[in-house]
């Protein structure tokens, strides 16, 4: 939508109204670090290299030979990296609420094949296995004496102690859980139904139905504008 | 069921005929890829609707390779070849190993076959919030409504106990919570034949109970259930054959009264109930008896006013204010114990009762909400675990959580070299090995040892350290008869040599024959049992 309307207020809004959404869900202490993570390096990069050698720029502020700040370059610059905060944010902010079975219960609602919504489950469930498993060979190193201090050094030397263990036993654990899953009916052609009930409120479809109007709107009037303008 | 084989049965029609199997299978051999050697031979199997069959084996025999052909999880031509036939519903395959042969659809096959694995952490589907879900999720599969999945899992639920735990997170259950789930997430869609191996591993007696009067009433219902099992357990008396394997062949077969212990029909390694008498090495009188009270030294563990609670899990602003505020649930409160060295004390208690969380506060690996942890004199608060299990030797509950290297040697010498140099270390890791009895297998990948082996070589890694307490979590789980001999030598000659070892277990036969005191883990607080 912002990448579309490609205005200031919109994506300043999109930003905003990411950031009440991950307070209200209690998200918003991992979702702003993670978020400012990506953005400050992209920023600035943004900033040095649209700033400084913005081809269309015409108003000069300061020049060192050819590289030159210009006012429009900054404004494009800071347009690009506010759109791109918007969709990181909202992409964020998603990653962060998303409730794994309501998410996989929701797709298989709508008539998504078991096995693709597993997938797509399994690769938002991943990291936390992943981390999981590494925790428990940790421990069972830990409890045989590998002594892990807070020291960057002594981290690495214990990762490079699990990393192996860690990627035979994930490998492993794949083929007893592939065994399981097909056995428990997985790969069923036929219909299938869901157990856990996803709240699906009126306000949430209307809000949903608005977005995707919005979206479709804020294109039109881009190509209408583009259009008159041009 | 079938792709590529005969005509697909009609599900239930010809499994009404009471004579006629509903699982069978002949066994010419089955050799997994790559090996050298068939791990199965000669096997006959039949379970006509109703019956109940016990399979026992030593470790290591092929039960659970067999368990796994009979439910579909091991399809033949996928890791291994099969020659012979598997017969379900009236509908026989035959195998020769070669391409023509028919292929098995696992998830066809299990709404006829369900199946306990020996772990039953393998069944999550990983993707299930809750219990209740996690029992659900066949059932989704197969496209049943919602009302009748709800009352297909408070039925389930009800006959396996888990009433209370329908919300939780199964990530989060115990080690017998876990087995209570594996079996009904089996028993759910109502198969025909249900296959268990191991069941009774780490259940409490409780739980045991309910799995007997789960599987009698199975059975009233004409269901056919095999059990694969190590250890005569009392419900296995109740069977109707009993089929013996050793070393992948059937060994013999029968009515279990004809194959009582001193009819030489069953292997010496098979367990009686609270068999541990029964195969206790003649040698091993020694001054660690139960009755005798050890000198008084120092203690070499102490506990005190230990209490914990987990954190909760994080929740969103929302879902936190419409729970109730504060306390968190302690899974230990006010823990007072002091263990001697050459002391052995056995902890029991219920499923979940927080027996593994009391464990693995001895070496930090989980650090007490109030009070201290003393191991020789000194408070473990601020040291690192790697440093405190120097003194504190902690065998986890599932081996495979505690195995992680890709030889059996490398497995025991983890660690070792730092402690005591490496020639040492060598001597150490081969004495450690040979007291278990696995010396031969130094060359093996942990993973593919059987399950008892498994078990052992954990030990074994304890062992090689020598530490002053040893803490062992369900040692005799998944330990055949020479297992068990081993582990209760191995225990004692520790404690001998002046350990202190605190061991948790259901097995209250072994808790009897083998500690000085017994104390009960209920509601959070320790004492006497």
């Amino acid at each position: 939508m912002t990448t579309a309307a490609a205005s200031w207020p919109w994506s300043l809004t999109v930003v905003a109204a990411c950031i009440v959404l991950s307070l209200a869900a209690g998200t918003a202490h991992r979702v702003l670090p993670a978020a400012a993570a990506v953005m400050v390096p992209l920023g600035l990069s943004l900033l040095v290299l649209h700033g400084l050698f913005f081809p269309e720029g015409r108003t000069v502020l300061a020049a060192w030979g050819p590289a030159r700040i210009t006012a429009e370059g900054l404004d494009f610059a800071g347009q690009r990296t506010l759109q791109l905060a918007a969709v990181v944010m909202a992409l964020l902010v998603f990653s962060f609420s998303v409730r794994v079975p309501d998410l996989v219960a929701a797709l298989s609602a709508r008539g998504v094949q078991g096995r693709f919504a597993f997938v797509l489950a399994s690769t938002l469930t991943l990291l936390p296995a992943i981390a999981g498993r590494a925790r428990s060979i940790r421990q069972a190193q830990e409890s045989r004496g590998l002594v892990i201090s807070r020291s960057l050094v002594s981290r690495a030397a214990a990762f490079r102690l699990q990393a192996i263990p860690l990627v035979l036993s994930l490998i492993e654990d794949a083929g007893t859980r592939a065994a399981a899953l097909e056995a428990r009916g997985l790969g069923n052609a036929g219909p299938r139904t869901s157990y856990r009930m996803v709240p699906d409120s009126t306000l949430q479809r209307a809000a949903r139905s608005v977005l995707v109007l919005l979206a479709l709107a804020s294109v039109v009037v881009r190509v209408v504008l583009a259009g008159t303008g041009g | 069921m079938v792709t590529g084989g005969s005509g697909i049965p009609n599900s239930d029609g010809e499994a009404g005929n009471a004579s006629a199997p509903v699982l069978a299978a002949g066994i010419r051999d089955f050799t997994f890829h790559e090996a050298p050697a068939p791990v199965l031979r000669d096997i006959t199997v039949s379970c006509p609707p109703g019956s109940f069959t016990a399979i026992l084996g030593a470790s290591g025999s092929g039960k659970s390779t067999l368990g796994r052909l009979l439910s579909g999880w091991l399809p033949p031509g996928g890791h291994g070849t099969l020659a012979g036939f598997l017969e379900l519903a009236g509908t026989r395959l035959e195998f020769d190993g070669g391409p023509g042969d028919p292929r098995i659809d696992p998830a066809q096959w299990g709404r006829h076959v369900g199946f306990v694995p020996q772990d039953p952490a393998a069944v999550l589907s990983t993707v299930r919030a809750t219990v209740a879900e996690e029992l659900a999720f066949g059932l989704e599969n197969t496209g049943m409504d919602r009302a009748g999945m709800e009352a297909a899992v408070e039925r389930t639920a009800r006959l396996l106990g888990l009433g209370s735990l329908l919300g939780q997170d199964p990530a989060r259950l115990s080690g017998g919570q876990l087995r209570r789930l594996a079996i009904g997430c089996a028993i759910i869609p109502g198969p025909p034949v249900l296959v268990m191996d191991e069941p009774f591993a780490s259940l409490d007696a409780a739980g045991t109970n309910e799995l007997a009067s789960l599987v009698r009433e199975l059975i009233r219902g004409g269901t056919a259930v095999v059990i694969l099992s190590q250890a005569v357990d009392a419900l296995l008396l109740e069977a109707g054959t009993w089929l013996v394997l050793a070393d992948g062949r059937l060994a013999g077969g029968g009515p279990p009264a004809a194959m009582r212990p001193g009819s030489g029909l069953l292997p010496p390694a098979i367990r009686w109930p609270g068999g541990i008498q029964a195969t206790r090495p003649s040698t091993a009188v020694t001054s660690s008896r139960p009755g005798q009270v050890p000198p008084a030294k120092p203690a070499a563990l102490e506990l005190r006013d230990v209490s914990f609670g987990y954190p909760d899990a994080p929740v969103s602003r929302f879902r936190r204010r419409r729970r109730e505020p504060g306390c968190r649930a302690m899974v230990l409160a006010d823990v007072h114990l002091a263990v001697h060295p050459g002391e052995i004390v056995a902890v029991t208690g219920p499923n979940g009762a927080g027996k593994s969380t009391l464990l693995r506060h001895f070496n930090g690996l989980l650090r007490p909400t109030s009070g201290t942890v003393l191991v020789r004199g000194s408070d473990i608060a601020g040291a690192p675990v790697g440093k405190t299990a120097a003194s504190v030797g902690l065998l986890f509950q599932q081996p495979r959580d505690q195995l992680f290297e890709r030889t059996v040697l490398r497995e025991v010498g983890f660690g070792l070299d730092r402690l005591y140099g490496p020639a040492l270390a060598v001597e150490r890791a081969g004495a450690a090995l040979q007291a278990v009895g696995l010396a031969d297998a130094a060359r093996e990948h942990p993973a593919e040892l059987p399950a008892s082996a498994q078990r052992l070589l954990a030990l074994a890694t304890v062992l090689a350290r020598r530490p002053a307490v040893l803490a062992l979590d369900e040692p005799t789980v998944a330990l055949d008869g020479n297992g068990l001999a081993l582990l209760d030598t191995a225990v004692r000659s520790a404690a001998d040599s002046g350990a202190a070892v605190v061991l948790v277990t259901h097995d209250l036969g072994y808790a009897r024959a083998a500690a000085h005191r017994i104390l009960a883990l209920d509601g959070g607080r320790l004492h006497p049992a």
